[in-house]
């Protein structure tokens, strides 16, 4: 059972597919739900802080929606990491299915989503006037790591998520308070240097400013924030699969 | 079964040590559960509790307690016991769903575990995405599956309600579905837990007829029941559990008589 990778590959690709279709198949407008809720909190913040920090932030919508898709991204794929295991209990029970292929699909299934979601930062530059840069490609990188990084926290959380199902709250304000520590819609100038210096240990504000400079400001992204990114996201991810590799065969007595 | 170790154990596996004609393996089998009355599942108890140290003792329950058997290749095997002798844990130890806490299991070859054939539906799929879903989850690949496809629909004689959401099926047009997926592989070994036969008198012919037919190619059977008529008639050789352990392994039909009349003791 699952000896080959084409076995595996088919299996993501299904799981992944479930998830799409059960998402946009039902719904009449489809695949633009996924485009109006990142939509709506950019007019919200854009009509309540561009006043505020508009002198300061030069284009508040793009800077707000660059890094909102990071953090959403980060914020669902991990969740849905999380709950993978325990959702498909009942299957897990009864057929053998590599445990870890749940969780792979959440994330694969929310960096669809996210990939989808760029049509709306695409959409938002083109009717501000923004600037395209062709250092644009150099996002790849944080977006990589990133996903590196939502891999390792993923399987920790789908872990500890099933041996304790209070987990997740903990985790909800816990993203919470990442959501404010990773100056999502006001400049880090704002806040007092020692607070700044500790921000920065954030790995989401890394990606986001990394991606920033890269697709906002035209420059190549800070390399120290970038090795910064890179070491804690490998560190993670392995950390992620070792804790996976150990409690993976006891996860079927507790689910 | 974790990331790595299956590697590991497909090397196993390959190495020339295993006897060729052995299809399962199954050496000294443990298998214990922890059980307490009042389960730590959340966090807070967690950490009240240990801070209080009031921890409850685990309970370990033995369910299999030291089995070890074969089956040659081709061979059909039955399974015999009482509720909750542990036939279950036993097969899904086999397909490996559970990982034994001592001993190990040996398989050799390609399995097809028809122990919950329509667990993997997704209600609000088709008949035809959930044939590639279900397909999926019992590790076939997708050219494979593709080439199957007509044949798994004709099989479930579902025909135009294949487009049709499962949720709208009836018990029995789902377990027709399950059925045609999941004897679509050409397995080495074939795992029964009393499907044998599901849906109305004309597909339970059928499906008899299709495992019938599988175990004519020569396919090994592993089957728990509580049928001792389908045992007598399917099975070459017979174990009995109790409690755990192994009372009687031999001959299908001396095995089945012992049972009987221990059943008519008690």
């Amino acid at each position: 059972m699952f000896d080959t990778v084409a076995e595996k590959k088919f299996l993501l690709k299904q799981l992944v597919k479930k998830d799409l279709t059960a998402k946009y198949k039902d719904s009449v407008l489809g695949i633009l739900w996924s485009f109006f809720n990142p939509l709506l909190i950019m007019l919200v913040f854009t009509a309540i802080f561009s006043m505020l920090f508009g002198r300061s932030i030069e284009n508040y919508p793009v800077y707000f929606l660059s890094g909102r898709l990071i953090y959403d991204f980060y914020n669902s794929a991990t969740k849905g990491a999380m709950r993978s295991i325990k959702r498909n209990a009942s299957l897990l029970k009864k057929i053998y299915v590599p445990k870890y292929m749940f969780s792979v699909s959440a994330v694969c299934y929310e960096f669809v989503n996210f990939l989808i979601s760029f049509v709306i930062l695409f959409g938002v530059m083109l009717i501000t006037g923004a600037k395209f840069h062709m250092t644009s490609i150099y996002a790849i990188i944080p977006i990589f790591l990133l996903v590196i990084l939502i891999f390792g926290v993923g399987l920790i959380l789908a872990v500890c998520n099933t041996y304790f199902s209070d987990v997740g709250y903990l985790y909800n304000v816990f993203t919470l308070i990442l959501m404010y520590a990773s100056a999502l819609f006001y400049p880090i100038e704002i806040v007092p240097g020692t607070v700044q210096k500790i921000f920065s240990l954030n790995p989401i504000y890394s990606a986001i400013t990394c991606f920033r400079e890269a697709v906002v400001y035209g420059v190549v992204p800070n390399f120290n924030t970038l090795a910064y990114l890179a070491a804690f996201a490998f560190t993670v991810f392995f950390v992620g699969i070792l804790l996976f590799n150990i409690y993976d065969k006891k996860l079927a007595l507790e689910i | 079964m974790s990331i790595f170790s299956r590697f590991r154990k497909k090397e196993k596996d390959s190495t020339p040590t295993m006897d060729k004609e052995v299809a399962i393996e199954v050496t000294d089998l443990v298998m214990e559960f922890k059980i307490t009355k009042d389960k730590i599942d959340t966090l807070k108890e967690y950490v009240i509790r240990t801070l209080k140290r009031n921890k409850k003792e685990k309970q370990k329950i033995r369910i299999l307690d030291g089995i070890t058997f074969k089956v040659h290749k081709g061979e059909r095997m039955g399974v015999l016991g009482f509720n909750g002798a542990g036939k279950s844990t036993l097969l899904r130890i086999i397909s490996g769903i559970y990982e034994p806490t001592e001993g190990s299991v040996k398989i050799n070859g390609k399995v097809a575990p028809l122990l919950a054939i329509s667990a993997g539906f997704d209600k609000n799929y088709t008949g035809k995405n959930n044939i590639f879903l279900n397909g999926a989850y019992l590790s076939m690949e997708e050219n494979y599956l593709k080439e199957k496809y007509d044949e798994i629909v004709e099989f479930s004689e579902l025909g135009e309600f294949i487009n049709y959401p499962v949720k709208n099926y009836s018990k029995g047009m789902q377990s027709k579905l399950g059925f045609s997926v999941a004897t679509a592989i050409k397995p080495d070994i074939l795992i029964l837990d009393e499907v044998l036969g599901v849906g109305d008198i004309k597909f339970k012919r059928k499906s008899s007829a299709k495992i019938k037919s599988m175990m004519k190619d020569g396919v090994t059977v592993l089957l728990v029941s509580h049928s001792i008529g389908q045992i007598k008639k399917i099975c070459d050789r017979c174990i009995w559990i109790e409690d755990g352990k192994i009372v009687m392994e031999g001959e299908a039909k001396e095995v089945c008589e012992a049972y009987v009349k221990s059943s008519k003791k008690k």
